[in-house]
C-alpha cells in the first residue's frame, strides 16, 4: 500500500521532456512508407518477370538502392517505433517490458541491417 | 453511543461547503497564513454556483457609463427597501475590484471589441438612478457564467494548496456556552465521524430550494448550514423571501437565465401578446424577478397560459437569430433543447415561476459574522461562527434578489470573511479543550437515523413537504392558505418522527444522508411558511392577496425565526438598516417599486 | 503484462435481485443497475428493477431516482444539478460513458443497462473513486501563471477572437466521462494524463492571458503523461458537452513539433 499523496504520485519523476521527438519521427516515417511501399510493390508489378536476374538487375539500378535502403529503413524504423508504444501500452512490469522491448529493438535492428547490406551487396558486388 | 469514535482535527478556521463563496473564502484564508479546511459535500466544482448562467454584476462601464451609486440604488429597490443598505453599499462599491480579480485570476470572460469583459442587461438593472435607460452591468462568461467562476475559484484553491475534505457531509456544529468551536463531519467514504474544532467556523452551504417540489435549484440544495444553524438555538432571518425565478423550463425547473432576456428574448402568453409591456411599461421583460414572475403568474390564472393546460407561458427568442444565440446563450440552446424539446432558433421554450433562491438565510454583518438578537440588541455577534453566500442573510438581497447579485455577493462576502478571519483570528492559536459531550448531538442524531426503522421512506415525507411548500408558500399567498400550510407542515415534521433509513451501512450511506438533509430542510421550511404567515404585507418576492401593499409603517424590518426540535417556530424582527456605510453615498429613502 | 485477469470479487453476478414493477403498470422498463456493497463480501451484483415509466421522468438520473425514492433506498449514485453541468452523475448507461441527468431514457431500446464508470476503482455501487483523476487534473496546474503584473484598476484585455479560443475547452464539467472511455487511460491511468486532464492543460495554453506556455508545455512532454494519445477519439465521443479533447491534444502535440523548429 503506498500512503503517497494523489498528487505525489500523479507528479512522480517528472515529465521525461521527451516523446515529442518519437511522435514525429512515427510520422515522418509514415510518410516514406506511404511513398515507398507503393512505390516498390508497383515496380515490382511493373517488372512482370520476377525471375532472380531480373529482379537482380533492377535493385542494382542506382536510383533503387537508395530507395530500397531507405524503404527497408523506413519500415524497421516505424515497426520499432510502432512496437515500442505497443508494448509501453500493454505491458506493466518494467523488466518484462525493458527486456521486450530490448529483443525487439535489437531484432529489428538486425533486420534493417542485414535488409540495408543485403541490397548494397547487390548493388556493389554486381555478378549474378 | 460508545460505537462511534471522533477523528478529531484542529485548524484555525473551517470553511463548510465548497460553492463559489466557500471557496473565496477557502483560499483568502490560505493565503492570509491560516490554517483552513474546506469541509464540503461533494467535489468543489460540482456546488451549484457552477449552475449560475447569466453573471455577476459590477459597474464596470465596459459596455456604457455606469457607477456604483446606480447599482447600490437598484439593488436596494430591487429589495423593495428590506435590504440592509450599509451591507448593498459595501457590495457595489467592492464589487468592480472584485471582478477584475476574478479576471487577474483567469476567469474566461466573454470579451467586448476592445478586449474589456463583455457585460449584458439584466433585470432591474437601470442607470441615472433608474432614471436612465438600463444599465448593461452583468460581466459573463457567456450563459456559463457560474461555471466558469466555480472552477477559476476552484482552480485558485489548488494554487492555494487549501486542505479540502471532499464528500464529507457536516451534521452539527460544535456549540459552548453560545460559542461556536467547530462542526462535525461525516466522511461518505468511510462513514466515520470527524470533529472539526476551530476558533472560526464559516458556513457557506447554500440555500434550501429542495424544500419546494419544483425549483432551479440542484438535489444537494439542502440549506444544511441553516439546518445546523437552527439547531444550535439560532435564528434564521427573512425566510419567507423566496425568490421564484420567471423562467425555469415547464416540467422539470432547468433554469433558463434571465440573460436570455437580456439578449432580448420576450414573454408571450397564449395570444401572442408582450404582456410584460402592461405589467412593467419601462422595463418590460427586464423588470424585477418577483414582478415578472407575478405577472405570469396573474397571465396564466386568467386564462391566457400556453399549452394544453394553458398553465404555462412562452419564452421566445427566435428572433435574436442563430449566431446570437450560439455566442452569447449556447448553454441554454442545448437546456432548451434537451429538456423542452426546443430549438431555440425556431420555437419558443415553455417557462414557469418556478422556485430559485433564498433571500433569506443565516443573519450575518457585513464581515460575515453570524448576528443574533440577545438582550435586546439585534447585532450580537455569535462568537465563533461565520455564514456566507446564498446560506447567509446579510441582507443585500431584502425582499428580492436582482438577477447576477447572487455571484457578487459571494465573492464579495467570502472574500470579506477571509479578509475578517485574518484579522480577528490569531494563526496557530491554541484550542481550548472541547466539552465532553461536544460532538454529541450530531452523534445521536445520526445514530438515531441511521437505525430508524418507522413506516415512511425519507423520499415520502420529502414530498409531503415539498408539496405543501408548493401549495401554500407559492408566487401569490393568502392568510388562509398559509395558515393551512402551517397546519400541514406541523403534520409532517411529525411524521419525521417515523421515518424509515432501509440502508444500514456506513460507506456511501445516501439514504442516511438524505434523511439528514431532509432534517435540515424541515426546519427551515418551517421557519419559511410561519415567517410568511406572520408578515401582513407584500414586499418584493412575498406577495399577500390579503395585504397587496407594502407597509413600512409596520414591516419594514427583518423577520427573525428561532425552530425548536419539534419543528415550533418562534418570531422576532431586527430593524433594517437604513443607513450607509460610508458618506460615499446616501441612503435610498422609501417609495414606490415601479419598474 | 496488462492483467487479463480480474480480481476474485470483481467478478460479477449477473443475477441479482429483481425488484417487480407494481401490478397495473402500464409502460414498464427495465433497468438493470450494477450494485456493490463494499461492507459485504459478496461479489457485485446487477439488480434488476422494472419502472413505471408513466410516473417517471424523461431522463436517466429520473429513473435512478425513482428507485432509490420508491423502490430501494440503497441504491447509491451521486447526483446534483440535474441539468448536465455539475458532472455528478457520470456513468456508463448504454454501453455509453455519459450524464444520467441528460441521458433520456426513450433514447435506449430495451432494457436499460447501468454501470458504474468503467475502469475506476468502485466506492459502492455507481460511485467510482475519482481521486486519481482530479490529481491528474491538479498537476496540469490549471491556473493562470502571469509575470506581467495585472493592470491595477483594469481586466488583463483579451481579444473576442483569444476568448473564443478558450471558450469551449473552459466549458470542460470535470465529469470524467473522456477520461474513462479511453482504451490507453484503461491501461495507464497511473501515468497518462488522459483527456480532460489534457484538455484542461491545453485550456491554459492557449490562453493568451497566461505567460507559462513553455513551462506548460515541458511538463506535458512525455511519452506517458501526454503520448499515450493514440487518437483513438473515444474522448470526443463520449464527451457529454460536445467537447473535443482528442483535438485539443493532437493541438498540444502539434505545439511541442512546431517549437522545435
Amino acid at each position: 500500500m503506498s500512503l503517497r499523496s494523489p498528487l505525489g504520485k500523479v507528479l512522480g519523476a517528472g515529465a521525461a521532456k521527451e516523446g515529442a521527438h518519437h511522435w514525429w519521427a512515427q510520422r515522418i516515417s509514415a510518410v516514406g512508407l506511404v511513398l515507398l511501399a507503393p512505390w516498390f510493390l508497383l515496380s515490382l508489378i511493373a517488372l512482370g518477370d520476377l525471375s532472380y536476374v531480373n529482379v537482380h538487375d533492377w535493385v542494382a539500378s542506382p536510383v533503387h538502392t537508395v530507395l530500397l535502403s531507405l524503404l527497408v529503413l523506413a519500415l524497421t524504423y516505424h515497426a520499432f517505433l510502432g512496437l515500442q508504444v505497443v508494448i509501453e501500452d500493454y505491458v506493466a512490469n518494467k523488466g518484462i517490458r525493458l527486456l521486450v522491448l530490448l529483443v525487439i529493438k535489437f531484432t529489428l535492428l538486425v533486420l534493417g541491417v542485414l535488409g540495408v547490406i543485403s541490397v548494397l551487396r547487390i548493388a556493389f558486388m554486381g555478378n549474378h | 453511543m460508545s460505537a462511534y469514535e471522533f477523528v478529531d482535527h484542529s485548524y484555525d478556521v473551517v470553511v463548510v461547503g465548497a460553492g463559489g463563496a466557500g471557496l473565496r473564502a477557502t483560499f483568502g484564508l490560505a493565503n492570509s497564513g491560516l490554517s483552513v479546511a474546506c469541509v464540503t459535500k461533494v467535489f468543489p466544482t460540482r456546488s451549484h454556483t457552477v449552475a449560475a448562467q447569466g453573471g455577476i454584476s459590477a459597474a464596470l462601464g465596459n459596455m456604457g457609463q455606469d457607477d456604483w451609486r446606480w447599482h447600490m440604488y437598484d439593488t436596494i429597490k430591487g429589495s423593495d427597501w428590506l435590504g440592509d443598505q450599509d451591507a448593498i453599499e459595501f457590495m457595489c462599491k467592492e464589487a468592480p475590484a472584485a471582478i477584475l480579480e476574478l479576471e487577474h485570476y483567469g476567469l474566461p470572460f466573454s470579451r467586448t471589441e476592445e478586449g474589456k469583459i463583455y457585460q449584458r442587461p439584466f433585470g432591474g438593472m437601470t442607470t441615472q438612478y433608474g432614471t436612465g435607460p438600463a444599465a448593461q452591468r452583468t460581466c459573463a462568461a457567456a450563459d456559463r457564467t457560474g461555471h466558469a467562476m466555480l472552477h477559476t475559484l476552484y482552480q485558485q484553491a489548488l494554487k492555494h494548496e487549501a486542505q479540502f475534505f471532499i464528500e464529507y457531509f457536516a451534521v452539527d456544529l460544535i456549540m459552548e456556552n453560545g460559542e461556536c468551536r467547530g462542526v462535525v463531519a461525516v466522511d461518505m467514504a468511510t462513514g466515520k465521524i470527524h470533529r472539526f474544532r476551530a476558533h472560526m467556523v464559516v458556513l457557506a452551504t447554500g440555500g434550501y430550494g429542495r424544500a419546494y417540489f419544483s425549483c432551479t435549484s440542484a438535489h444537494t440544495c439542502t440549506g444544511d448550514g441553516g439546518g445546523m444553524v437552527l439547531r444550535a438555538g439560532l435564528p434564521m432571518q427573512d425566510m419567507e423571501f423566496v425568490q421564484f425565478h420567471p423562467t425555469g423550463i415547464y416540467g422539470s425547473g432547468c433554469l433558463i437565465t434571465e440573460g436570455a432576456r437580456g439578449e432580448g428574448g420576450i414573454l408571450r402568453n397564449s395570444k401572442g401578446e408582450a404582456f410584460m409591456e402592461r405589467y412593467a411599461p419601462s422595463a418590460k421583460n427586464l423588470a424585477s424577478r418577483d414582478v415578472v414572475s407575478r405577472a405570469m403568474t396573474i397571465e396564466i390564472r386568467e386564462g391566457r397560459g400556453v399549452g394544453a393546460e394553458q398553465d404555462h407561458i412562452f419564452l421566445h427568442l427566435e428572433h435574436l437569430g442563430a449566431k446570437v444565440l450560439q455566442e452569447k446563450l449556447p448553454g441554454i440552446s442545448e437546456t432548451a433543447k434537451i429538456f423542452a424539446g426546443v430549438d431555440v432558433t425556431k420555437q419558443p421554450i415553455p417557462v414557469l415561476p418556478t422556485v430559485h433562491y433564498n433571500m433569506g438565510g443565516i443573519p450575518t454583518n457585513i464581515h460575515g459574522e453570524v448576528v443574533t438578537l440577545k438582550d435586546g440588541n439585534p447585532d450580537s455577534v455569535v462568537p465563533g461562527l461565520m455564514a456566507v453566500g446564498e446560506a447567509a442573510c446579510v441582507s443585500v438581497h431584502g425582499a428580492n434578489r436582482l438577477g447576477s447579485n447572487s455571484l457578487l455577493d459571494l465573492v464579495i462576502f467570502g472574500r470579506e470573511a477571509a479578509r475578517h478571519c485574518a484579522e480577528v483570528v490569531k494563526p496557530g492559536r491554541r484550542h481550548k479543550p472541547l466539552a465532553a459531550d461536544a460532538g454529541d448531538l450530531a452523534i445521536s442524531r445520526i445514530d438515531r437515523y441511521r437505525n430508524a426503522k418507522g413506516e415512511l421512506k425519507t423520499s415520502k415525507i420529502r414530498l409531503d413537504m415539498q408539496r405543501v411548500m408548493q401549495n401554500h408558500a407559492a408566487v401569490f399567498r393568502t392568510g388562509e392558505s398559509l395558515q393551512e400550510g402551517v397546519d400541514k407542515l406541523d403534520k409532517v415534521i411529525d411524521s419525521f418522527g417515523s421515518v424509515n433509513v432501509s440502508d444500514r451501512g456506513l460507506v456511501w450511506n445516501t439514504d442516511l444522508i438524505e434523511t439528514l438533509e431532509l432534517d435540515n430542510l424541515l426546519g427551515q421550511a418551517a421557519a419559511t411558511i410561519s415567517s410568511a404567515l406572520n408578515r401582513k404585507e407584500s414586499r418584493g418576492a412575498h406577495a399577500r392577496e390579503d395585504f397587496p401593499n407594502r407597509d413600512d409603517a409596520n414591516w419594514m424590518k427583518h423577520t427573525l425565526s428561532w425552530v425548536d426540535a419539534r419543528g415550533k417556530v418562534s418570531l422576532d424582527t431586527r430593524p433594517v438598516h437604513m443607513y450607509t456605510l460610508t458618506d460615499d453615498v446616501e441612503v435610498v429613502p422609501p417609495k414606490a417599486r415601479v419598474y | 503484462m496488462a492483467q487479463f485477469s480480474l480480481p476474485a470479487n470483481s467478478v460479477v453476478n449477473p443475477n441479482g435481485n429483481v425488484h417487480k414493477a407494481p401490478a397495473g403498470s402500464k409502460d414498464v422498463r427495465s433497468f438493470r443497475i450494477y450494485r456493490f456493497d463494499p461492507e459485504s463480501t459478496d461479489k457485485p451484483r446487477i439488480d434488476t428493477y422494472e419502472v413505471d415509466m408513466g410516473s417517471c421522468g424523461p431522463m436517466v438520473l429520473d429513473a435512478l431516482i425513482k428507485i432509490k425514492n420508491e423502490i430501494d433506498p440503497s441504491l447509491t449514485f451521486r447526483r446534483s444539478c440535474r441539468e448536465g453541468i455539475c458532472g455528478s452523475c457520470a456513468m456508463n448507461i448504454d454501453g455509453v460513458n455519459t450524464l444520467a441527468c441528460i441521458k433520456a431514457s426513450a433514447e435506449i431500446k430495451g432494457t436499460v443497462k447501468i454501470y458504474p464508470l468503467p475502469h475506476m476503482p468502485v466506492i459502492k455501487d455507481l460511485v467510482p473513486d475519482l481521486t486519481n483523476f482530479y490529481a491528474q487534473y491538479a498537476s496540469v496546474k490549471p491556473w493562470l501563471q502571469t509575470r506581467t503584473p495585472a493592470p491595477p484598476d483594469q481586466e488583463r484585455l483579451q481579444s473576442k477572437e483569444d476568448q473564443e479560443k478558450i471558450d469551449r475547452p473552459s466549458a470542460c464539467i470535470l465529469c470524467a466521462c473522456c477520461s474513462t472511455s479511453c482504451p490507453s487511460y484503461w491501461w495507464n491511468s497511473d501515468k497518462y494524463l488522459g483527456p480532460a486532464a489534457l484538455l484542461a492543460a491545453y485550456r491554459w495554453i492557449i490562453d493568451t492571458r497566461d505567460e507559462a506556455t513553455g513551462e506548460r508545455l515541458d511538463e506535458l512532454e512525455d511519452p506517458f503523461r501526454l503520448y499515450r494519445c493514440h487518437t483513438i477519439m473515444n474522448c470526443a465521443e463520449a464527451c457529454p458537452k460536445d467537447l473535443n479533447p482528442a483535438r485539443a491534444i493532437a493541438e498540444i502535440k502539434r505545439k511541442i513539433a512546431e517549437r522545435k523548429q
